[in-house]
Protein backbone atom coordinates (compact mmCIF):
# COMPACT_ATOMS: atom_id res chain seq x y z
CA UNK A 1 0.00 0.00 0.00
CA UNK A 2 1.98 2.97 -1.37
CA UNK A 3 1.43 6.44 0.95
CA UNK A 4 0.37 8.19 -1.87
CA UNK A 5 -3.11 5.76 -2.33
CA UNK A 6 -3.76 5.66 1.01
CA UNK A 7 -3.92 9.92 1.17
CA UNK A 8 -5.78 9.85 -1.84
CA UNK A 9 -8.22 7.18 -0.24
CA UNK A 10 -8.67 9.55 2.94
CA UNK A 11 -9.11 12.83 0.84
CA UNK A 12 -12.25 13.93 1.98
CA UNK A 13 -11.34 13.21 5.31
CA UNK A 14 -8.79 15.61 5.55
CA UNK A 15 -10.92 18.47 3.24
CA UNK A 16 -12.96 18.08 6.34
CA UNK A 17 -10.48 18.87 8.71
CA UNK A 18 -8.88 21.53 6.64
CA UNK A 19 -12.68 22.95 6.40
CA UNK A 20 -12.83 23.04 10.04
CA UNK A 21 -9.57 24.51 10.73
CA UNK A 22 -10.47 27.28 8.63
CA UNK A 23 -13.79 27.83 10.54
CA UNK A 24 -12.36 28.24 13.88
CA UNK A 25 -9.17 30.71 11.86
CA UNK A 26 -12.57 32.21 10.68
CA UNK A 27 -13.60 32.09 14.41
CA UNK A 28 -10.44 33.03 16.29
CA UNK A 29 -10.57 36.22 14.18
CA UNK A 30 -14.09 37.14 14.58
CA UNK A 31 -13.05 36.94 18.63
CA UNK A 32 -9.62 38.23 18.00
CA UNK A 33 -8.23 35.84 19.74
CA UNK A 34 -4.09 36.45 19.73
CA UNK A 35 -2.18 35.55 17.04
CA UNK A 36 0.10 33.16 18.99
CA UNK A 37 -2.78 31.08 20.56
CA UNK A 38 -4.33 30.89 17.24
CA UNK A 39 -0.65 29.81 15.92
CA UNK A 40 -0.46 27.21 18.78
CA UNK A 41 -3.62 25.58 17.95
CA UNK A 42 -2.85 25.29 14.52
CA UNK A 43 0.73 23.47 15.64
CA UNK A 44 -1.88 21.12 17.86
CA UNK A 45 -4.34 20.51 15.34
CA UNK A 46 -1.84 20.21 12.42
CA UNK A 47 0.45 17.45 14.19
CA UNK A 48 -2.36 15.16 15.46
CA UNK A 49 -3.87 15.18 12.01
CA UNK A 50 -0.34 13.91 10.32
CA UNK A 51 0.68 11.65 13.48
CA UNK A 52 -2.54 10.16 13.10
CA UNK A 53 -2.70 9.45 9.54
CA UNK A 54 0.81 8.14 9.79
CA UNK A 55 -0.31 5.89 12.52
CA UNK A 56 -3.39 4.47 10.88
CA UNK A 57 -1.47 4.04 7.55
CA UNK A 58 1.47 2.21 8.83
CA UNK A 59 -1.31 0.14 11.10
CA UNK A 60 -3.00 -1.08 7.80
CA UNK A 61 -0.21 -1.35 5.70
CA UNK A 62 1.48 -4.10 7.50
CA UNK A 63 -1.68 -6.13 7.13
CA UNK A 64 -2.73 -5.59 3.65
CA UNK A 65 1.19 -5.73 2.27
CA UNK A 66 0.84 -8.99 3.67
CA UNK A 67 -2.28 -9.93 2.49
CA UNK A 68 -0.86 -8.69 -1.23
CA UNK A 69 2.58 -10.16 -0.54
CA UNK A 70 0.95 -13.50 0.34
CA UNK A 71 -1.48 -13.93 -2.77
CA UNK A 72 1.36 -13.00 -5.25
CA UNK A 73 3.78 -15.95 -3.33
CA UNK A 74 1.09 -18.04 -2.47
CA UNK A 75 0.59 -21.28 -5.45
CA UNK A 76 -2.77 -22.31 -3.43
CA UNK A 77 -4.26 -18.19 -3.27
CA UNK A 78 -7.07 -19.93 -1.21
CA UNK A 79 -4.16 -20.71 2.04
CA UNK A 80 -4.32 -16.67 1.99
CA UNK A 81 -6.01 -16.37 5.49
CA UNK A 82 -3.62 -19.15 6.96
CA UNK A 83 -0.09 -17.25 6.14
CA UNK A 84 -1.94 -13.68 7.65
CA UNK A 85 -1.84 -12.56 11.03
CA UNK A 86 -5.23 -11.39 12.57
CA UNK A 87 -5.21 -7.59 12.57
CA UNK A 88 -5.86 -4.97 15.53
CA UNK A 89 -8.32 -2.91 13.59
CA UNK A 90 -11.78 -3.26 13.46
CA UNK A 91 -12.50 -3.62 9.51
CA UNK A 92 -9.17 -5.56 9.24
CA UNK A 93 -11.20 -8.10 11.56
CA UNK A 94 -14.08 -7.78 9.25
CA UNK A 95 -12.25 -8.57 5.95
CA UNK A 96 -9.66 -11.33 8.32
CA UNK A 97 -13.01 -12.82 9.42
CA UNK A 98 -14.63 -13.01 5.86
CA UNK A 99 -11.85 -14.65 4.54
CA UNK A 100 -12.06 -17.23 6.87
CA UNK A 101 -15.51 -18.24 6.48
CA UNK A 102 -15.02 -17.73 2.55
CA UNK A 103 -12.55 -20.96 2.76
CA UNK A 104 -14.40 -22.75 5.12
CA UNK A 105 -17.06 -22.57 2.49
CA UNK A 106 -15.30 -23.07 -0.37
CA UNK A 107 -13.52 -26.79 1.60
CA UNK A 108 -16.85 -27.84 1.81
CA UNK A 109 -17.94 -26.69 -1.67
CA UNK A 110 -14.96 -28.78 -3.10
CA UNK A 111 -15.58 -31.76 -0.84
CA UNK A 112 -19.15 -32.25 -1.84
CA UNK A 113 -17.74 -32.20 -5.35
CA UNK A 114 -15.09 -34.72 -4.67
CA UNK A 115 -17.30 -36.53 -3.27
CA UNK A 116 -19.43 -36.34 -5.70
CA UNK A 117 -17.36 -37.93 -8.55
CA UNK A 118 -15.98 -40.33 -6.02
CA UNK A 119 -19.41 -41.66 -6.12
CA UNK A 120 -19.44 -40.98 -9.75
CA UNK A 121 -16.10 -43.22 -10.48
CA UNK A 122 -17.27 -45.94 -8.06
CA UNK A 123 -20.77 -46.70 -10.13
CA UNK A 124 -18.77 -46.31 -13.37
CA UNK A 125 -16.70 -49.05 -12.11
CA UNK A 126 -19.37 -51.01 -10.71
CA UNK A 127 -21.67 -50.24 -14.22
CA UNK A 128 -17.97 -51.54 -16.13
CA UNK A 129 -18.39 -54.75 -14.00
CA UNK A 130 -22.09 -54.87 -14.99
CA UNK A 131 -21.52 -54.64 -18.59
CA UNK A 132 -18.79 -56.63 -18.64
CA UNK A 133 -21.21 -59.97 -17.55
CA UNK A 134 -23.49 -59.81 -20.69
CA UNK A 135 -20.66 -59.03 -23.05
CA UNK A 136 -19.09 -61.86 -22.27
CA UNK A 137 -22.25 -64.13 -22.05
CA UNK A 138 -22.46 -62.52 -25.79
CA UNK A 139 -18.69 -63.71 -26.53
CA UNK A 140 -19.57 -66.92 -25.47
CA UNK A 141 -22.86 -67.47 -27.52
CA UNK A 142 -21.65 -66.36 -30.31
CA UNK A 143 -18.31 -68.60 -30.26
CA UNK A 144 -20.54 -71.55 -29.60
CA UNK A 145 -22.65 -70.54 -32.50
CA UNK A 146 -19.33 -71.16 -34.50
CA UNK A 147 -18.18 -69.51 -38.15
CA UNK A 148 -21.48 -67.32 -38.09
CA UNK A 149 -20.64 -65.71 -34.87
CA UNK A 150 -17.32 -64.35 -35.70
CA UNK A 151 -18.65 -61.42 -36.99
CA UNK A 152 -20.44 -60.87 -33.42
CA UNK A 153 -17.53 -61.65 -31.90
CA UNK A 154 -15.68 -58.60 -33.93
CA UNK A 155 -18.12 -55.80 -32.60
CA UNK A 156 -18.54 -57.27 -29.02
CA UNK A 157 -14.49 -56.92 -28.85
CA UNK A 158 -15.63 -53.26 -29.88
CA UNK A 159 -17.78 -53.02 -27.34
CA UNK A 160 -15.46 -54.02 -24.53
CA UNK A 161 -12.38 -51.83 -26.07
CA UNK A 162 -14.75 -48.72 -25.37
CA UNK A 163 -15.74 -50.04 -22.27
CA UNK A 164 -12.08 -50.27 -21.11
CA UNK A 165 -11.90 -47.09 -22.24
CA UNK A 166 -14.43 -45.63 -19.78
CA UNK A 167 -12.69 -47.54 -16.96
CA UNK A 168 -9.34 -46.40 -17.43
CA UNK A 169 -10.38 -42.56 -17.92
CA UNK A 170 -12.12 -42.61 -14.65
CA UNK A 171 -9.44 -44.64 -13.00
CA UNK A 172 -6.57 -42.02 -14.46
CA UNK A 173 -8.84 -39.30 -13.24
CA UNK A 174 -8.93 -40.59 -9.99
CA UNK A 175 -6.60 -39.56 -7.25
CA UNK A 176 -6.87 -42.86 -5.28
CA UNK A 177 -4.46 -45.06 -5.01
CA UNK A 178 -5.83 -48.34 -6.84
CA UNK A 179 -3.10 -50.44 -8.51
CA UNK A 180 -0.41 -51.92 -7.34
CA UNK A 181 3.29 -51.34 -8.42
CA UNK A 182 5.58 -54.65 -8.57
CA UNK A 183 7.89 -56.77 -10.66
CA UNK A 184 6.07 -57.42 -14.37
CA UNK A 185 7.00 -59.06 -17.18
CA UNK A 186 7.29 -56.98 -20.52
CA UNK A 187 7.08 -60.52 -22.21
CA UNK A 188 4.42 -61.52 -20.26
CA UNK A 189 2.24 -58.37 -20.74
CA UNK A 190 2.29 -57.94 -24.57
CA UNK A 191 1.66 -61.68 -25.04
CA UNK A 192 -1.53 -60.73 -23.14
CA UNK A 193 -2.54 -58.30 -25.41
CA UNK A 194 -1.30 -59.22 -28.65
CA UNK A 195 -3.20 -62.64 -28.51
CA UNK A 196 -6.18 -60.72 -27.09
CA UNK A 197 -5.91 -58.43 -30.47
CA UNK A 198 -4.99 -61.42 -32.81
CA UNK A 199 -7.90 -61.74 -34.86
CA UNK A 200 -7.47 -57.91 -35.98
CA UNK A 201 -3.66 -58.35 -36.65
CA UNK A 202 -4.03 -61.38 -38.68
CA UNK A 203 -6.69 -59.32 -40.31
CA UNK A 204 -4.70 -56.61 -41.35
CA UNK A 205 -1.31 -58.74 -41.87
CA UNK A 206 0.84 -56.97 -39.56
CA UNK A 207 3.91 -58.18 -38.81
CA UNK A 208 4.93 -58.59 -35.01
CA UNK A 209 8.72 -58.71 -34.19
CA UNK A 210 9.72 -58.51 -30.22
CA UNK A 211 13.51 -57.33 -29.20
CA UNK A 212 14.58 -57.86 -25.39
CA UNK A 213 11.16 -57.98 -23.87
CA UNK A 214 12.48 -60.50 -21.18
CA UNK A 215 13.22 -58.11 -19.07
CA UNK A 216 11.37 -56.94 -15.53
CA UNK A 217 10.36 -53.49 -15.12
CA UNK A 218 8.52 -52.23 -11.82
CA UNK A 219 4.72 -51.17 -12.86
CA UNK A 220 1.01 -52.27 -12.22
CA UNK A 221 0.08 -55.39 -14.87
CA UNK A 222 -3.20 -54.05 -15.79
CA UNK A 223 -2.60 -50.87 -16.33
CA UNK A 224 0.50 -51.40 -18.51
CA UNK A 225 -1.64 -54.26 -20.68
CA UNK A 226 -4.20 -51.17 -20.98
CA UNK A 227 -1.80 -48.85 -22.55
CA UNK A 228 -0.24 -50.96 -24.58
CA UNK A 229 -3.65 -52.07 -25.81
CA UNK A 230 -4.03 -48.81 -26.69
CA UNK A 231 -0.83 -48.21 -28.74
CA UNK A 232 -1.57 -51.62 -30.35
CA UNK A 233 -5.27 -50.15 -31.34
CA UNK A 234 -3.21 -46.75 -32.96
CA UNK A 235 -1.11 -48.85 -35.31
CA UNK A 236 -3.73 -50.88 -36.04
CA UNK A 237 -5.94 -47.32 -37.15
CA UNK A 238 -3.28 -46.09 -38.52
CA UNK A 239 -1.56 -48.41 -40.68
CA UNK A 240 -0.47 -46.68 -44.44
CA UNK A 241 -1.15 -47.90 -47.42
CA UNK A 242 1.53 -49.40 -49.86
CA UNK A 243 3.41 -51.54 -47.73
CA UNK A 244 3.36 -54.33 -45.23
CA UNK A 245 2.43 -53.33 -41.92
CA UNK A 246 5.26 -53.59 -39.33
CA UNK A 247 4.98 -53.30 -35.51
CA UNK A 248 7.94 -53.39 -33.27
CA UNK A 249 8.34 -53.62 -29.68
CA UNK A 250 11.66 -53.47 -28.18
CA UNK A 251 13.35 -52.90 -24.85
CA UNK A 252 16.54 -51.34 -23.52
CA UNK A 253 18.41 -51.08 -20.55
CA UNK A 254 19.82 -47.30 -19.62
CA UNK A 255 21.20 -46.83 -16.51
CA UNK A 256 18.69 -45.34 -14.23
CA UNK A 257 15.64 -46.87 -16.54
CA UNK A 258 14.70 -49.40 -18.87
CA UNK A 259 12.87 -47.69 -21.87
CA UNK A 260 10.11 -49.61 -24.00
CA UNK A 261 9.84 -48.63 -27.70
CA UNK A 262 6.64 -49.55 -29.40
CA UNK A 263 7.29 -48.39 -33.19
CA UNK A 264 4.87 -49.11 -36.11
CA UNK A 265 5.85 -47.66 -39.86
CA UNK A 266 2.32 -46.62 -40.03
CA UNK A 267 1.28 -43.30 -41.95
CA UNK A 268 3.18 -40.97 -39.28
CA UNK A 269 2.21 -38.14 -37.08
CA UNK A 270 2.86 -34.45 -38.48
CA UNK A 271 5.64 -32.64 -36.59
CA UNK A 272 3.05 -30.10 -36.24
CA UNK A 273 0.88 -32.09 -34.32
CA UNK A 274 3.87 -34.06 -32.58
CA UNK A 275 3.55 -31.65 -29.51
CA UNK A 276 0.17 -32.00 -28.73
CA UNK A 277 -0.83 -35.53 -29.03
CA UNK A 278 -0.87 -36.51 -25.30
CA UNK A 279 -3.15 -33.54 -25.05
CA UNK A 280 -7.03 -34.17 -24.08
CA UNK A 281 -9.46 -33.98 -26.93
CA UNK A 282 -6.49 -33.79 -29.49
CA UNK A 283 -7.15 -34.91 -32.69
CA UNK A 284 -5.07 -33.14 -34.94
CA UNK A 285 -4.40 -34.23 -38.62
CA UNK A 286 -4.87 -37.87 -38.67
CA UNK A 287 -7.48 -37.80 -36.20
CA UNK A 288 -9.61 -35.90 -38.71
CA UNK A 289 -8.88 -36.82 -41.65
CA UNK A 290 -8.58 -40.65 -41.52
CA UNK A 291 -11.04 -41.87 -38.84
CA UNK A 292 -13.00 -40.80 -36.42
CA UNK A 293 -10.73 -40.24 -33.10
CA UNK A 294 -11.98 -38.87 -29.93
CA UNK A 295 -8.59 -37.77 -28.87
CA UNK A 296 -9.10 -39.11 -25.25
CA UNK A 297 -6.70 -42.49 -25.92
CA UNK A 298 -3.24 -40.91 -25.75
CA UNK A 299 -4.61 -38.44 -22.96
CA UNK A 300 -5.66 -41.87 -20.98
CA UNK A 301 -2.13 -43.23 -21.49
CA UNK A 302 -0.12 -40.64 -20.53
CA UNK A 303 -2.34 -39.96 -17.26
CA UNK A 304 -2.02 -43.55 -16.30
CA UNK A 305 1.88 -43.31 -17.11
CA UNK A 306 1.72 -40.10 -14.65
CA UNK A 307 0.40 -41.96 -11.89
CA UNK A 308 2.28 -44.70 -12.37
CA UNK A 309 5.84 -42.34 -12.68
CA UNK A 310 6.64 -43.52 -16.16
CA UNK A 311 7.36 -41.04 -18.31
CA UNK A 312 5.91 -41.22 -22.16
CA UNK A 313 7.38 -39.91 -25.02
CA UNK A 314 6.85 -39.97 -29.16
CA UNK A 315 8.91 -39.37 -31.99
CA UNK A 316 8.01 -39.78 -35.57
CA UNK A 317 8.55 -38.91 -39.15
CA UNK A 318 5.13 -38.13 -41.44
CA UNK A 319 4.39 -41.11 -43.77
CA UNK A 320 7.11 -42.95 -42.25
CA UNK A 321 7.18 -44.40 -38.46
CA UNK A 322 5.97 -43.76 -35.46
CA UNK A 323 7.82 -44.70 -31.91
CA UNK A 324 6.24 -44.52 -28.63
CA UNK A 325 8.49 -44.29 -25.71
CA UNK A 326 7.88 -45.11 -21.99
CA UNK A 327 10.84 -45.46 -19.81
CA UNK A 328 10.63 -47.08 -16.44
CA UNK A 329 12.31 -46.09 -13.32
CA UNK A 330 14.33 -48.92 -12.05
CA UNK A 331 13.48 -49.71 -8.33
CA UNK A 332 17.05 -49.01 -6.30
CA UNK A 333 15.86 -51.49 -3.71
CA UNK A 334 15.79 -54.17 -5.72
CA UNK A 335 18.92 -53.62 -7.75
CA UNK A 336 20.77 -52.64 -4.11
CA UNK A 337 19.99 -56.26 -3.31
CA UNK A 338 21.19 -58.00 -6.43
CA UNK B 1 -12.93 -87.08 -19.59
CA UNK B 2 -11.69 -84.15 -17.21
CA UNK B 3 -14.88 -82.17 -14.84
CA UNK B 4 -14.89 -78.95 -14.50
CA UNK B 5 -17.10 -77.04 -11.84
CA UNK B 6 -18.73 -73.82 -12.94
CA UNK B 7 -18.84 -71.63 -9.98
CA UNK B 8 -21.07 -68.58 -11.67
CA UNK B 9 -24.12 -66.46 -10.79
CA UNK B 10 -25.00 -65.21 -13.90
CA UNK B 11 -27.01 -68.23 -15.35
CA UNK B 12 -26.54 -66.99 -18.91
CA UNK B 13 -23.31 -67.20 -18.85
CA UNK B 14 -23.33 -70.70 -16.81
CA UNK B 15 -25.58 -72.46 -19.53
CA UNK B 16 -22.65 -71.15 -22.36
CA UNK B 17 -19.70 -72.16 -20.70
CA UNK B 18 -21.15 -75.07 -20.11
CA UNK B 19 -21.93 -75.58 -23.64
CA UNK B 20 -18.63 -74.29 -24.68
CA UNK B 21 -16.85 -77.22 -22.06
CA UNK B 22 -18.91 -79.74 -23.19
CA UNK B 23 -17.94 -78.76 -27.10
CA UNK B 24 -14.48 -78.91 -25.73
CA UNK B 25 -14.76 -82.56 -24.43
CA UNK B 26 -15.31 -81.81 -20.89
CA UNK B 27 -17.86 -82.63 -18.52
CA UNK B 28 -19.55 -80.40 -16.69
CA UNK B 29 -20.67 -79.52 -13.10
CA UNK B 30 -22.42 -76.85 -11.90
CA UNK B 31 -24.31 -75.22 -8.47
CA UNK B 32 -26.92 -72.76 -8.11
CA UNK B 33 -26.96 -72.71 -4.54
CA UNK B 34 -24.29 -70.06 -3.43
CA UNK B 35 -24.70 -70.61 0.28
CA UNK B 36 -22.54 -73.53 0.47
CA UNK B 37 -20.44 -73.53 -2.58
CA UNK B 38 -17.02 -74.75 -1.05
CA UNK B 39 -18.84 -77.90 0.13
CA UNK B 40 -20.71 -78.54 -3.55
CA UNK B 41 -17.68 -77.94 -5.04
CA UNK B 42 -15.55 -80.31 -2.83
CA UNK B 43 -18.73 -82.94 -2.91
CA UNK B 44 -18.82 -82.89 -6.61
CA UNK B 45 -14.44 -83.59 -6.71
CA UNK B 46 -13.48 -82.17 -9.94
CA UNK B 47 -10.73 -81.61 -11.46
CA UNK B 48 -10.79 -78.17 -12.32
CA UNK B 49 -12.67 -75.50 -10.73
CA UNK B 50 -14.25 -72.30 -12.60
CA UNK B 51 -14.37 -70.01 -9.80
CA UNK B 52 -16.22 -66.41 -9.87
CA UNK B 53 -15.13 -63.68 -7.69
CA UNK B 54 -19.00 -62.27 -7.55
CA UNK B 55 -20.48 -64.60 -5.57
CA UNK B 56 -23.83 -64.40 -3.62
CA UNK B 57 -23.25 -65.01 0.08
CA UNK B 58 -19.32 -65.09 -0.18
CA UNK B 59 -16.91 -64.17 -2.15
CA UNK B 60 -14.80 -65.98 -4.41
CA UNK B 61 -11.80 -65.56 -2.53
CA UNK B 62 -13.46 -66.80 0.53
CA UNK B 63 -14.37 -69.80 -1.39
CA UNK B 64 -11.38 -70.32 -2.72
CA UNK B 65 -9.80 -70.41 0.85
CA UNK B 66 -12.52 -72.70 2.11
CA UNK B 67 -11.66 -75.01 -1.03
CA UNK B 68 -8.01 -74.76 -0.78
CA UNK B 69 -8.65 -75.87 3.24
CA UNK B 70 -9.59 -79.15 2.10
CA UNK B 71 -8.16 -79.88 -1.32
CA UNK B 72 -5.59 -79.08 -3.81
CA UNK B 73 -7.71 -79.12 -7.10
CA UNK B 74 -6.91 -76.64 -9.74
CA UNK B 75 -8.70 -73.23 -9.74
CA UNK B 76 -9.05 -70.55 -12.60
CA UNK B 77 -10.22 -67.41 -10.81
CA UNK B 78 -12.79 -66.00 -12.99
CA UNK B 79 -13.80 -62.05 -13.33
CA UNK B 80 -15.16 -59.35 -14.26
CA UNK B 81 -12.65 -57.15 -11.92
CA UNK B 82 -9.54 -55.61 -13.96
CA UNK B 83 -7.85 -54.74 -10.97
CA UNK B 84 -4.03 -56.10 -10.46
CA UNK B 85 -5.39 -55.95 -6.76
CA UNK B 86 -7.72 -58.78 -7.26
CA UNK B 87 -5.51 -60.75 -9.10
CA UNK B 88 -2.98 -60.43 -6.35
CA UNK B 89 -5.27 -61.53 -3.92
CA UNK B 90 -6.39 -64.50 -5.78
CA UNK B 91 -3.45 -65.94 -6.47
CA UNK B 92 -2.02 -65.41 -3.08
CA UNK B 93 -5.19 -67.79 -1.71
CA UNK B 94 -4.25 -70.34 -4.07
CA UNK B 95 -5.27 -69.86 -7.88
CA UNK B 96 -3.86 -71.53 -10.04
CA UNK B 97 -4.48 -68.99 -12.69
CA UNK B 98 -6.63 -65.69 -13.42
CA UNK B 99 -8.77 -64.67 -16.07
CA UNK B 100 -10.74 -61.66 -16.70
CA UNK B 101 -14.69 -61.46 -18.52
CA UNK B 102 -15.10 -61.00 -21.16
CA UNK B 103 -12.86 -63.49 -22.03
CA UNK B 104 -11.82 -65.40 -25.32
CA UNK B 105 -13.31 -68.48 -25.57
CA UNK B 106 -10.01 -70.04 -27.42
CA UNK B 107 -7.51 -68.31 -24.64
CA UNK B 108 -10.06 -69.89 -21.87
CA UNK B 109 -10.06 -73.19 -23.19
CA UNK B 110 -6.23 -73.10 -23.60
CA UNK B 111 -5.53 -71.29 -19.66
CA UNK B 112 -8.07 -74.72 -18.61
CA UNK B 113 -6.03 -77.03 -21.01
CA UNK B 114 -2.58 -75.90 -19.69
CA UNK B 115 -3.90 -75.71 -15.99
CA UNK B 116 -5.32 -79.65 -16.08
CA UNK B 117 -1.98 -80.57 -17.77
CA UNK B 118 0.51 -79.31 -15.14
CA UNK B 119 -1.85 -80.74 -12.51
CA UNK B 120 -2.37 -83.97 -13.98
CA UNK B 121 0.11 -86.92 -12.29
CA UNK B 122 0.05 -88.93 -14.78
CA UNK B 123 3.37 -88.41 -17.47
CA UNK B 124 2.35 -86.94 -20.72
CA UNK B 125 1.82 -88.83 -23.58
CA UNK B 126 4.84 -88.00 -26.01
CA UNK B 127 4.85 -91.11 -28.32
CA UNK B 128 3.49 -90.99 -31.45
CA UNK B 129 3.68 -94.33 -33.78
CA UNK B 130 6.71 -95.62 -31.77
CA UNK B 131 8.64 -91.79 -32.43
CA UNK B 132 8.95 -90.06 -29.03
CA UNK B 133 9.46 -86.84 -28.23
CA UNK B 134 11.61 -85.18 -26.73
CA UNK B 135 10.13 -81.85 -25.88
CA UNK B 136 13.32 -79.97 -23.94
CA UNK B 137 15.69 -80.74 -26.73
CA UNK B 138 13.11 -80.13 -29.55
CA UNK B 139 13.63 -83.55 -31.24
CA UNK B 140 11.81 -85.75 -32.34
CA UNK B 141 12.77 -89.73 -33.60
CA UNK B 142 13.13 -93.25 -32.12
CA UNK B 143 16.57 -93.76 -31.59
CA UNK B 144 17.99 -94.49 -34.84
CA UNK B 145 16.37 -91.66 -36.72
CA UNK B 146 15.43 -88.11 -35.65
CA UNK B 147 14.56 -84.67 -36.33
CA UNK B 148 14.84 -81.20 -34.96
CA UNK B 149 11.96 -79.12 -34.71
CA UNK B 150 11.87 -75.57 -34.28
CA UNK B 151 9.65 -73.89 -31.45
CA UNK B 152 7.00 -73.38 -34.08
CA UNK B 153 7.04 -76.95 -34.87
CA UNK B 154 7.60 -78.92 -31.72
CA UNK B 155 4.23 -76.11 -30.39
CA UNK B 156 2.14 -77.31 -33.50
CA UNK B 157 3.24 -80.86 -33.18
CA UNK B 158 2.38 -81.15 -29.33
CA UNK B 159 -0.80 -79.95 -30.05
CA UNK B 160 -1.66 -82.10 -32.64
CA UNK B 161 -0.22 -85.13 -30.52
CA UNK B 162 -2.00 -84.31 -27.10
CA UNK B 163 -5.36 -84.12 -29.06
CA UNK B 164 -4.59 -87.07 -31.06
CA UNK B 165 -7.09 -88.12 -33.94
CA UNK B 166 -9.50 -84.93 -33.56
CA UNK B 167 -9.82 -82.09 -36.00
CA UNK B 168 -7.52 -79.25 -34.60
CA UNK B 169 -8.19 -75.76 -35.60
CA UNK B 170 -5.51 -73.27 -37.79
CA UNK B 171 -7.32 -70.78 -34.73
CA UNK B 172 -6.02 -73.02 -32.07
CA UNK B 173 -2.94 -73.49 -33.58
CA UNK B 174 -2.34 -69.83 -33.78
CA UNK B 175 -3.95 -68.86 -30.24
CA UNK B 176 -1.20 -71.80 -28.89
CA UNK B 177 1.17 -70.27 -31.03
CA UNK B 178 0.56 -66.43 -30.07
CA UNK B 179 -0.08 -67.60 -26.79
CA UNK B 180 3.35 -68.64 -26.94
CA UNK B 181 5.06 -65.35 -27.87
CA UNK B 182 5.14 -66.40 -31.61
CA UNK B 183 3.26 -64.06 -33.69
CA UNK B 184 3.72 -65.50 -36.81
CA UNK B 185 0.80 -64.73 -39.73
CA UNK B 186 -1.37 -67.51 -41.77
CA UNK B 187 1.18 -68.06 -44.57
CA UNK B 188 4.00 -68.44 -41.97
CA UNK B 189 1.85 -71.38 -40.09
CA UNK B 190 0.85 -73.19 -43.54
CA UNK B 191 4.86 -73.04 -44.06
CA UNK B 192 5.53 -74.31 -40.53
CA UNK B 193 3.17 -76.89 -41.29
CA UNK B 194 4.62 -78.10 -44.56
CA UNK B 195 8.02 -78.25 -42.91
CA UNK B 196 6.98 -80.17 -39.95
CA UNK B 197 4.80 -82.32 -42.39
CA UNK B 198 8.30 -83.06 -44.29
CA UNK B 199 10.42 -83.69 -41.08
CA UNK B 200 7.57 -86.43 -40.54
CA UNK B 201 8.08 -88.08 -43.81
CA UNK B 202 11.66 -87.90 -43.03
CA UNK B 203 11.90 -90.21 -40.42
CA UNK B 204 9.26 -92.47 -42.32
CA UNK B 205 6.02 -90.99 -41.20
CA UNK B 206 4.53 -90.12 -44.02
CA UNK B 207 0.80 -88.20 -44.55
CA UNK B 208 0.96 -88.49 -40.52
CA UNK B 209 -0.71 -84.67 -40.64
CA UNK B 210 -4.50 -84.71 -42.82
CA UNK B 211 -5.77 -81.76 -43.67
CA UNK B 212 -9.84 -81.07 -43.29
CA UNK B 213 -11.01 -78.73 -46.06
CA UNK B 214 -11.73 -75.58 -43.77
CA UNK B 215 -11.57 -77.31 -40.10
CA UNK B 216 -8.37 -77.91 -39.38
CA UNK B 217 -5.55 -81.08 -39.63
CA UNK B 218 -5.81 -84.49 -37.72
CA UNK B 219 -2.77 -86.37 -36.43
CA UNK B 220 -3.46 -89.66 -37.43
Amino acid sequence: MRFKDYIRDRFGAILITLISWFILMLFFRAFRVRMYISSAATCVLFIAGITRLLWDYFRRKSFYDSIKNSCEGLDKKYLLHEMIEKPDFAEGIIVYDALCEANKSMCENVAEHRRKSEDFREYIELWVHEIKLPVASLLLMSHNDGESGNKYSEQLKRIDDYIENVLYYARSENAEKDYIIKEVSLKRIFGNIAVKNREELLQRNVGISTEGLDRAVMTDAKWLEYILGQLLGNSMKYIAEGREPEIHISAEEKDDRTVLHFRDNGIGIPASDLPYIFEKSYTGENGRTRSRSTGMGLYIVKSLCDRLGHTVSADSVQGEYTDIMISFGKNEYITMQE
Amino acid sequence: MSKIFIVEDDPAIRSELAELLKNAGYETDTTEDFSATAENVLKSAPDLVLLDINIPHANGQQVLRDIRSKSSVPVIMVTSHTSEIDEVLSMSCGADDYVTKPYNPTILLLRISAVLKRSSAKPENNTYNGLELNTAKGILGNGEKEVSLTKNELLIFQQLLDRKGEIVTRDDLMTVLWDNEEYINDNALTVNISRLRAKLADIGCENAIETRKKQGYVLI
